[in-house]
């Protein structure tokens, strides 16, 4: 017993199979909040460079063979993590995994042949979780879809309560207001802004908080009052009717089948024939286009000035950047950036993209609530955590499982950390916006939004 | 370049000297001596100018192979400084350049030792030789990992400078937790050494020192014969700690964790013991005639064998009056020094290992031009990086070695002292023959010699090319004139 506290303190001893660029991602934010780190990849100057930049130790070899898995010690670690360009490699290495050592497993399968299946998958192999940054990319940039006029949306305690930013345009009727105002006016009903970045300083505000034009404002509401919210403040809140969806890769197939299930029309246009005839199969419903989605003509031909929405989902960033870039140019549709490396990252956020979506932190953070959770102790667990503002600001989602020093205390007699905020509480199927005069209760997932990071439970917001 | 990474890692460097420099403080103490008061005063300069340096946190810790390297040169040099300080204002060595190659001498593990009568010296004096071998064995940067939490992953690249041996490696994914490990097993041993001596019957005081020295392979003596006064049980004792001194520390690392099939199939150790073993039968057969008994012939030849083959330089002989075969049997083992990874020096027994590999390759190329053959070390292909880091280790240590033995030649020696001189001071082994064998001292040469001596030990303690490279013109540029260049950018960019 002993043994394992002190060992929680250090950090997991985690294996990272496939030195890939959600490989590196991990291995990068797993190696910060201070995990003992070993990587596998047959390629070693992937390894070596990581090594160089990371505190992290590489071992050369094929992640799923016995020999190497024992070289890199999976008998004494807590968690291997496959994420290699292969899924059945992924699938092969979590399953060794499992039966050399006694640790959890996470793998990444990406095909929609295996991801239909993936839940009966994870049970039988016995994985922890497993994960799909394309599947995942698809539905963020689905849920902005169905909300365009925000930049991003994500969503706590299963969808029921959302976590919106959005840009203040010129002119709207909240520019000089302040955040106790709101309230009074009965304009922030059932809803609570819970993160402000301004000129590139993102802060918590507090009641005295006076908004100005150009700021991005986050906030917590119910679904339903979101979009009351928004209304309220001169905003759309329909989804859009049409997208249109340059490439025809694994995102692009997630993506689309989930707009035609909610009513929203897809065009896809895409270079190779082969697969266009496959896409024409899988989506009967979505208009597919045979053609180079980066060609000017084209594009005007299909109508983009005229288009709800576009989505580039090209496997070359470069390529969906100046897409998006020239799509806000000619069109008002709203245009959804995907962006796959993410080196450069200040200067993509210079170009004023909008809505940018990045699979590989998508993934990364799905890990790392796991993986913080498995750090936890017992009482409570992490749900989901997003990472916003460029990492600085986190939203974490806990479910209270057990009764502790901060259940059943008024939120405001509890002794709170600093840049903290508790900003929606979940209780059998409602979502309440907290006051000092609510408490937590057992069985209830808070959401946490914070400027520390490494949160592992509910314990953590106390000073 | 980051000029205040390195210029924060020397600080700390000196305020760990600080530290360090108050062990022989204590010893005064215990016995009485006025020299220790210059051991406090030295200590106090170190932690001031050390609190000056630190004083200003980098804007960021993040440092590439070329910081590693030059903070690391760089603090090995400011280390020897001020570890001679001491001996030369306490006024046991009237000449600072003697104070210097003393200290020097001591924090590469050389031995190498300019003083004719050790045993004149003051205790504190005696101690503190002692403890820089000991200190320099592991590394100061080793231990500045192991205690000082530096963040960002980029410290490999610390170690990797000062860590002997083709490729450096972890052993534990973090690197704070393979240096704590490293320091672990290297204390571990040496008190282990320690209470074999002190079951030997040997003073506390003689068992400390002489168990620093061989646990950094060190080899400075506390009396005029070094080991050669003592019993043949401590002999024996010290021959044995300092071969396992000489061994790879993974091995030591596996064996910790119980995985003796692969300590023991490591084929550097392997190699190690087997030259060992094949070096001292040869000795022992071509000394065993003018020995009074073959036990004792055994005995000295396993301990020259031991204190040679890894650097140290303790000797129970005169090996210099022992026959030809014996002496250029020693003169090889000098050569290849002892396991990377471990305290000792020379080019390391898996260098040699790899170079023998590459000329079977080689010639195997001979035969079948064609052919693909990849080298393998304990199964594992050796990657072509590694390879040409070793050969060009390998040339870089034989010019380095012939211009210094030119550079000595200058104070008219003959051809086996000055080969010898910079044989032991590049190898970090300590005495050679003829003029600098072991009864004798490095006295006798110029303060020029001294220099390129003192050169050399450095050199071959970090293993050339961290010191090397402080000699490249880029270096210097980046060192003196970053600052401006950056602070001139930005204003350029402003307008």
């Amino acid at each position: 017993m002993f043994k394992t506290e002190s060992r929680k303190k250090e950090g997991l001893r985690i294996i990272i199979v496939g030195c890939g660029k959600v490989g590196a991602t991990l291995t990068e934010k797993l190696s910060q909040e201070g995990h003992d780190i070993t990587l596998l990849d047959k390629n070693p100057t992937k390894l070596q460079m990581l090594a160089n930049a990371y505190d992290v130790m590489g071992i050369v070899g094929n992640g799923a063979s016995y020999n190497t898995q024992m070289e890199a010690g999976i008998e004494d670690s807590d968690l291997l993590i496959a994420v290699t360009d292969s899924d059945e490699l992924n699938l092969l290495c979590c399953t060794v995994a499992k039966r050399v050592g006694n640790c959890a497993a996470i793998a990444r399968v990406r095909t929609p042949d295996y991801s239909a299946e993936s839940a009966y998958l994870q049970e039988k192999l016995g994985l922890a979780l497993i994960i799909n940054p394309e599947l995942e990319a698809a539905r963020e940039v689905a849920r902005v879809l169905c909300l365009p006029t925000a930049l991003e949306v994500n969503t706590f305690a299963h969808g029921q309560a959302e976590l919106i930013k959005f840009k203040l345009p010129p002119e709207n009727i909240l520019i000089g207001q302040t955040i106790a105002n709101l309230g009074k006016e009965g304009i922030s009903q059932n809803i609570l802004i819970c993160a402000v970045e301004r000129g590139g300083e993102v802060t918590i505000p507090d009641g005295d908080f006076r908004f100005a034009e150009g700021d991005f404002l986050s906030f917590v509401a119910a679904r339903q009052d979101a979009r009351v919210f928004l209304e309220k403040i001169g905003f759309a809140t329909k989804q859009v009717h049409d997208t249109m969806i340059i490439g025809g890769g694994k995102a692009a197939y997630y993506l689309a089948k989930q707009l035609l299930n909610i009513g929203i029309s897809v065009k896809i246009i895409e270079t190779n024939t082969a697969r266009c005839e496959e896409l024409s199969t899988l989506l009967p419903k979505a208009i597919i286009i045979n053609g180079d989605g980066t060609d000017e003509e084209l594009l005007k031909e299909e109508g983009i000035e005229y288009a709800d929405s576009f989505v580039p989902l090209t496997g070359i960033d470069e390529e969906n950047i100046l897409l998006t870039l020239y799509a806000r140019e000619v069109s008002n549709a709203k245009v959804i950036t995907k962006v796959n490396r993410i080196n450069f990252k200040n200067v993509i956020s210079h170009l004023d993209l909008g809505s940018v979506v990045y699979p590989r932190y998508i993934t990364a953070e799905a890990i790392i609530a796991y993986v913080r959770a498995k750090k936890a102790s017992l009482n409570s667990n992490i749900e989901t955590l997003y990472h916003m503002f460029d990492s600085r600001i986190e939203a974490i989602e806990f479910l209270v499982e057990e009764p502790s020093e901060i259940t059943n205390v008024p939120l405001m007699n509890l002794e709170l950390k600093k840049n903290l905020l508790i900003c929606c509480i979940y209780r059998k199927g409602r979502v309440i916006i907290p006051s000092g005069i609510d408490s937590i209760m057992v069985g209830d997932t808070v959401v946490v939004v914070t400027t520390y990071s490494g949160f592992d439970e509910i314990q953590d917001i106390l000073l | 370049m980051n000029n205040s990474v390195i210029r924060y890692i020397l600080g700390y460097i000196l305020r760990i000297e600080a530290v360090l420099l108050l062990f022989p403080f204590l010893v005064s103490i215990i016995y009485r001596e006025r020299a220790g008061i210059y051991y406090l005063l030295t200590a106090f300069v170190c932690m001031a100018l050390g609190f000056l340096l630190t004083l200003k946190k980098p804007a960021s810790f993040v440092f590439y192979l070329k910081e590693g390297s030059i903070a690391t040169a760089l603090s090995w040099i400011l280390m020897s400084i001020f570890a001679a300080l001491p001996f030369w204002l306490s006024g046991e060595i009237p000449s600072f350049i003697n104070a210097l190659f003393e200290s020097t001498s001591g924090l590469t593990t050389t031995g190498a030792s300019i003083l004719s009568d050790v045993e004149t010296l003051s205790y504190c004096n005696l101690f503190w030789r002692s403890f820089t071998h000991w200190i320099g064995g592991m590394g100061v940067l080793v231990f500045l990992l192991a205690i000082v939490p530096l963040s960002g992953g980029s410290q490999i690249n610390l170690m990797r400078a000062e860590s002997p041996g083709p490729s450096v490696g972890k052993l534990v994914p973090k690197l704070r937790t393979t240096a704590r490990l490293l320091y672990i097993i290297y204390f571990g041993m040496t008190i282990i050494e320690f209470c074999f001596l002190l079951a030997g019957g040997m003073k506390i005081f003689d068992a400390l020192t002489i168990s620093f020295g061989t646990a950094g392979t060190g080899g400075f003596g506390i009396r005029n014969s070094s080991i050669g006064g003592y019993s043949a049980y401590i002999q024996w004792v010290v021959a044995i700690f300092m071969l396992l001194f000489g061994v790879n520390f993974n091995a030591y690392y596996l064996i910790l964790f119980r995985k003796w099939r692969k300590a023991l199939g490591m084929k550097e150790v392997q190699t190690y013991f087997l030259i060992t073993t094949a070096a001292v039968a040869i000795i022992f057969i071509n000394i065993v005639n003018t020995a009074s008994s073959a036990l004792e012939a055994l005995r000295h030849a396993f301990f020259q064998v031991s204190t040679l083959i890894t650097s140290t330089g303790y000797s129970t002989v005169d090996f210099n009056q022992w026959p030809q075969t014996a002496k250029t049997v020693l003169i090889l083992l000098m050569f290849i020094g002892a396991c990377a990874g471990s305290t000792g020096g020379g080019i390391k027994v898996s260098r040699i290992i790899i170079l023998l590999k590459t000329i079977k390759k080689e010639l195997a190329s001979y035969i079948h031009p064609k052919s693909i053959q990849k080298i393998k070390m304990d199964g594992k292909p050796v990657e072509h990086e590694v390879l040409r880091a070793t050969n060009v280790y390998f040339i870089t240590f034989m010019i380095v070695f012939s211009f210094s033995v030119l550079a000595v030649s200058f104070d008219g020696k003959d051809l086996v002292t000055n080969f010898t001189a910079v044989l032991a001071t590049i190898n970090n082994m300590g005495p050679g023959l003829e003029l600098v064998g072991p009864t004798q001292n490095f006295g006798g040469f110029s303060i020029f010699s001294k220099i390129i001596l003192m050169f050399d030990m450095i050199a071959g303690r970090l293993e050339l090319f961290p010191l090397l490279i402080l000699f490249h013109p880029a270096v210097w540029v980046d060192l003196f004139s970053n600052q401006r260049k950056i602070f001139s950018r930005k204003i350029g960019h402003k307008m």
